[in-house]
């Protein structure tokens, strides 16, 4: 064990030598308040696993330093503006701080004089995360695409991965598009994703096995969009939807995506047979999600009679965009019959609270439900009003997730596999670029701040031009090569047939 | 030896002289628009994401060069430079001497050739520098195959001082590398040359300008360019041309300067969009931010960033008062070699109120927000028209150009109905004051049509008004009874009536908005 610790203290004090750290500045005129740094990392709690908490600090500063304070050491760093932490380093820091806290001290150099903050704290909670997330990245389109790819990130180091790239089939005439993606019980040996326009298909991976699917039938208004996978048998659960754009002149949410037609459909991954879950004339269903035991369907439904004969639907749709709200319901289903019974409205948003709730996730233990709640609509990304909750399903009570939710927009509330982590998609940092937040949800039940996914370097985010959208979270990076994905998509789909 | 060499230098010279004149003489604005449909930043972020993909390292070299034809003369000389380093490698690879020498211009006049076939193009090319991309691959090729020579010198399998059997191939393969890369691979099906429009079309042009002198506010620049325009314009200089009388309170001169737009000219399979070439800058001076920063993401996302959509991007997100994005934006256009003055202007209207409130932009856009008035729609691509119907169908103005922006979009629509409703508005919003003569001849016209929602003979027109109106009427149907067509008709009673609304609204009826 002396043996053990010596080595360990000598290699640590190897890396440590071999690094160049900065001094503290001496003299500092000393700050009452925290630094602007970005990402915001003051305060925050991140898992026992996390990659460095690279950051830059934003006082118009020309040189800073941190001091990160740890039980058992001390270690500085500093780069110009940035302070990036040698992944080595980041790794004793973060293992002697778990289950405590690093204090972070930050010195700025502002018109030549230093200043020093006041100090903050990054909590390292014991629960680790899940090592992968996955997420669509896009510009922030309106109509147009091009370049989009879903790629998984390692999050307990900074590499990051194409699944699949559209460009690897899209041609100058013909596009593709690439739509949301989805694993089940968080494992990729079974995930889909959807592609439209060019090759256009379902791509699904049954048990390691690659398929594309067209699931588009005559009895369907459209191929599978939202899906959810079930549990524990192989069938997955889709809104089948025909979306609509349209565009504010004035209003700072610039887009309103609407649906003018909705439904849900099961999908026997085994049988390849699509059957009709719900398809009721007046209501837009949307968003399935299944509970971990498989045995309820969360979903959306916006009740909406269209009853303007003289203009087209979409055309009264833009006109009353407004008054689209969406409840959540749930509704039971016996795996073993395929059978669902019992259609339950749990959360009267619309006219209750006139308010329009989408995304729904139910928490690995079956205890809690997240999701984005907005005044109107279904697609809450461009939102800036939209905020996650949480539904108690025991007690049936919700509660805003104040520490998760800024005053810009969150959308797509997702759990980690052990049920400790949130991830959202945010517009936080500048109300126009999605990207991949983490709360710490505690054994209490209570959230801490939530924390940018973090990047190797910390100016990332301010220069790339793409979102992160439909983060979800992966314990083991998804198996079928980007290549085979390419293979594969180049083939024609395979019809999905209907079940009675 | 001096002698032999003489041939190549003398032709070279020539060379040197017709790419100056073709490059920043004559294209000087087409080079300044290559340059702003690209984009250059410095910074990792920017390199990892271009050099990620095949060929990424010379993408990323290109896009950084084609940076300098912001200043056309700079960033000729450099093209200019690549080409003659070529030539001067062709010639020792091939080992041309004499009265042959001449023959190494080849590689540089077929990539100048090249940068000038683009036309309309430049607009569409999806490839991120693709204006350098061509010399510097060929550039690449050249020296390769001359390092690859000498290295078989060296290693005794070529003997010095004349070609081998070797050597030959070598050379073919890589000219005709560089030759199908330069003339061939950013262009699409059905392509035709492009050269002759980049050189002849005024309009193209006249175009580019106009779009430069509107980024810039420079409204009597614009102005100007109309004016010299010869031929008639296309619909995109009329927007242009209006907007420039909109802002400098001669809006009621819209219909006595050319007002009746034709389609580019283009030779090939090119659509031509106005959302592609002026939409996001159209809506802009139009004040509809919203649709103007959406145009700027819908055109990056299709064909690529560009100094051109950052630029508005950001400007719009000051506007809408979204200074987070903003800063992003002029973030990035500050790590680039020459916007950074631009963005740091920018940059300290977002940290000032007070300076964004005095900035000319926010001076001559402000009047036409309509405050508390949102409207979810879409435009179709055709910025034009929705521009026409959008102003056409509002009900209220909050500032005194907004108001004449509405009266002259619906004469400009040629909305009878719209107008009349206008109209009346607009008599009963000044009592006592007079009517512009404009408003007038669209009333006299148009509120005594059968159709017309509101009967206007109850105003009392200016004399000069109506008697110049009797006159059409009069000169009017005597051409229609002598039974010549509506083109000779405009053609004829264009000398009495060119500058009024009636002529406008007979003779300019074919819209064909693109």
């Amino acid at each position: 064990m002396k043996i053990k610790n010596i080595l360990s203290a000598l290699i640590t004090a190897a890396i440590i030598a071999s690094c160049n750290h900065p001094s503290v500045p001496a003299n500092a005129e000393q700050e009452s308040r925290l630094p602007r740094i970005t990402p915001d990392y003051t305060e925050v709690t991140v898992p026992a696993n996390i990659c460095p908490l690279n950051f830059a600090v934003q006082e118009g500063a020309t040189e800073a330093v941190a001091k990160l304070s740890y039980p058992g050491g001390e270690l500085t760093y500093g780069d110009g503006v940035k302070v990036q932490i040698d992944d080595e380093e980041w790794s004793l820091i973060r293992e002697a701080a778990t289950g405590g806290s690093i204090k972070v001290e930050v010195y700025a150099k502002i018109d030549n004089t230093w200043k020093a903050f006041k100090p903050f704290n990054i909590y390292v909670a014991e629960d680790s995360i899940d090592e992968y997330i996955s997420y669509r990245v896009i510009q922030p389109s309106y109509v147009a695409y091009e370049k989009l790819s879903i790629n998984q990130r390692n999050l307990t180091n900074f590499e990051e991965k194409e699944i699949y790239n559209n460009m690897a089939v899209s041609t100058e005439s013909v596009g593709q598009c690439i739509n949301c993606h989805s694993y089940k019980n968080y494992k990729t040996d079974n995930m889909l994703f959807h592609m439209r326009q060019g090759y256009g298909g379902t791509m699904i991976v049954n048990n390691g096995e690659l398929k594309k699917i067209d699931l588009k039938i005559d009895e369907t208004i459209s191929a599978g969009v939202y899906p959810a996978w079930h549990p524990t048998h192989n069938l997955i659960a889709f809104s089948t939807n025909k979306t609509g754009q349209s565009f504010h002149t004035k209003d700072l949410n610039k887009i309103e995506v609407q649906d003018t037609e909705s439904d849900l459909i099961l999908y026997d991954v085994d049988n390849n047979e699509v059957s009709i879950i719900s398809e009721l004339e007046n209501e837009l269903e949307v968003f399935p999600t299944w509970s971990p035991d498989g045995k309820k369907l969360y979903f959306c439904s916006a009740e909406f009679e269209y009853h303007i004969d003289t203009i087209a639907k979409e055309t009264e749709m833009i006109q009353r965009y407004k008054e689209v709200k969406y409840d959540l319901y749930s509704v039971d289903f016996n795996p073993e019959t395929r059978q669902f019974s019992n259609v339950e409205m749990i959360y009267n948003a619309a006219d209750s609270l006139g308010q329009s709730v989408t995304l729904p996730r139910v928490s690995p233990d079956g205890r809690y439900l997240l999701f984005a709640q907005a005044e109107y609509g279904c697609f809450h990304v461009w939102h800036n009003d939209a905020d996650i909750y949480m539904m108690d399903l025991k007690t049936k009570q919700v509660q805003k997730l104040n520490n998760v939710n800024s005053a810009r927009s969150e959308s797509y509330p997702t759990w980690s596999s052990n049920g400790r982590w949130i991830m959202v998609a945010s517009r936080r940092d500048d109300g126009n670029y999605t990207r991949p937040y983490i709360a710490y949800f505690d054994k209490n039940g209570k959230t801490h701040k939530a924390f940018e996914v973090p990047q190797k370097d910390p100016n990332f985010y301010t220069f790339f031009l793409r979102s992160f959208n439909r983060p979800e979270f992966m314990i083991e990076p998804v198996q079928i090569t980007p290549k085979q994905f390419t293979q594969k998509a180049k083939e024609d789909a395979v019809k999905a047939k209907f079940a009675q | 030896m001096k002698a032999k060499a003489k041939p190549l230098y003398v032709s070279l010279l020539a060379f040197i002289a017709l790419a100056y004149l073709l490059l920043p003489t004559m294209n000087g604005d087409y080079l300044y628009t290559i340059q702003d449909n690209n984009v250059f930043i410095n910074g990792h972020t920017f390199m990892k994401d271009i050099i990620s993909h095949y060929g990424g390292f010379g993408t990323w070299a290109a896009c950084y060069l084609t940076q300098f034809f912001y200043h056309p003369w700079l960033g000729s000389t450099i093209i200019i430079a690549c080409w003659i380093v070529t030539t001067l490698l062709t010639a020792h690879l091939f080992q041309l001497k004499g009265k042959w020498s001449p023959i190494a211009l080849a590689p540089a006049l077929l990539l100048l050739f090249n940068l000038l076939d683009y036309g309309y193009w430049i607009y569409y090319a999806k490839s991120p520098g693709f204006a350098f991309q061509p010399t510097l691959l060929t550039l690449f090729i050249v020296l390769a195959s001359c390092i690859s020579k000498q290295l078989l010198h060296a290693l005794h399998i070529l003997k010095p001082g004349r070609p081998t059997n070797i050597a030959i191939p070598i050379a073919l393969c890589a000219t005709f590398t560089a030759i199908s890369f330069t003339v061939g691979t950013w262009k699409l099906d059905n392509h035709k040359s492009s050269f002759l429009t980049t050189l002849t079309d005024k309009n193209f042009h006249h175009e580019m300008r106009m779009y430069r002198a509107l980024d810039e506010f420079q409204f009597e620049d614009v102005i100007s360019e109309m004016q010299a325009c010869q031929d008639e314009p296309t619909r995109l200089m009329v927007v242009y041309k209006n907007i420039a009388l909109m802002h400098t309170g001669r809006i009621h001169d819209m219909f006595k300067t050319k007002n009746h737009g034709v389609n580019p000219n283009v030779s090939d399979s090119l659509t031509i969009r106005t959302s592609l070439l002026g939409g996001s800058l159209i809506y802009y001076h139009f004040g509809q931010i919203n649709y103007a920063y959406r145009w700027a993401m819908e055109n990056s996302v299709q064909y690529g960033q560009s100094f051109k959509s950052l630029k508005m991007l950001a400007r719009c997100a000051i506007l809408n008062k979204e200074f987070d994005v903003a800063i992003k934006y002029l973030a990035m256009l500050k790590n680039s070699l020459f916007h950074r003055e631009w963005a740091k202007a920018r940059e300290a209207w977002v940290a000032s109120s007070t300076l964004l409130i005095q900035s000319k932009e926010f001076q001559t856009l402000s009047p036409l927000f309509n405050e508390d008035i949102d409207r979810l729609d879409h435009d179709e691509g055709l910025c034009e028209k929705f521009i026409l119907e959008h102003f056409s169908d509002l009900t209220q103005a909050q500032s005194p150009l907004l108001e004449d922006v509405i009266m002259c979009t619906s004469l400009w629509y040629q909305d009878a109905y719209a107008f009349c409703v206008h109209f009346h508005d607009y008599v009963n919003n000044h009592p006592g004051q007079p009517i512009p003569a404009l408003y007038q001849e669209a009333a006299i016209l148009l509120g005594t049509a059968e159709s017309s929602p509101i009967t206007l003979d109850r105003f009392k027109f200016d004399t000069p008004v109506s008697t110049k109106y009797n006159q059409f009427v009069r000169d009017y149907n005597q051409l229609l009874q002598s039974g010549i067509d509506n083109e000779e008709m405009g053609r004829r009673l264009k000398g009495l009536y060119g500058d009024t609304y009636w002529w406008y609204y007979y003779f300019c009826t074919d819209f064909n908005f693109y």
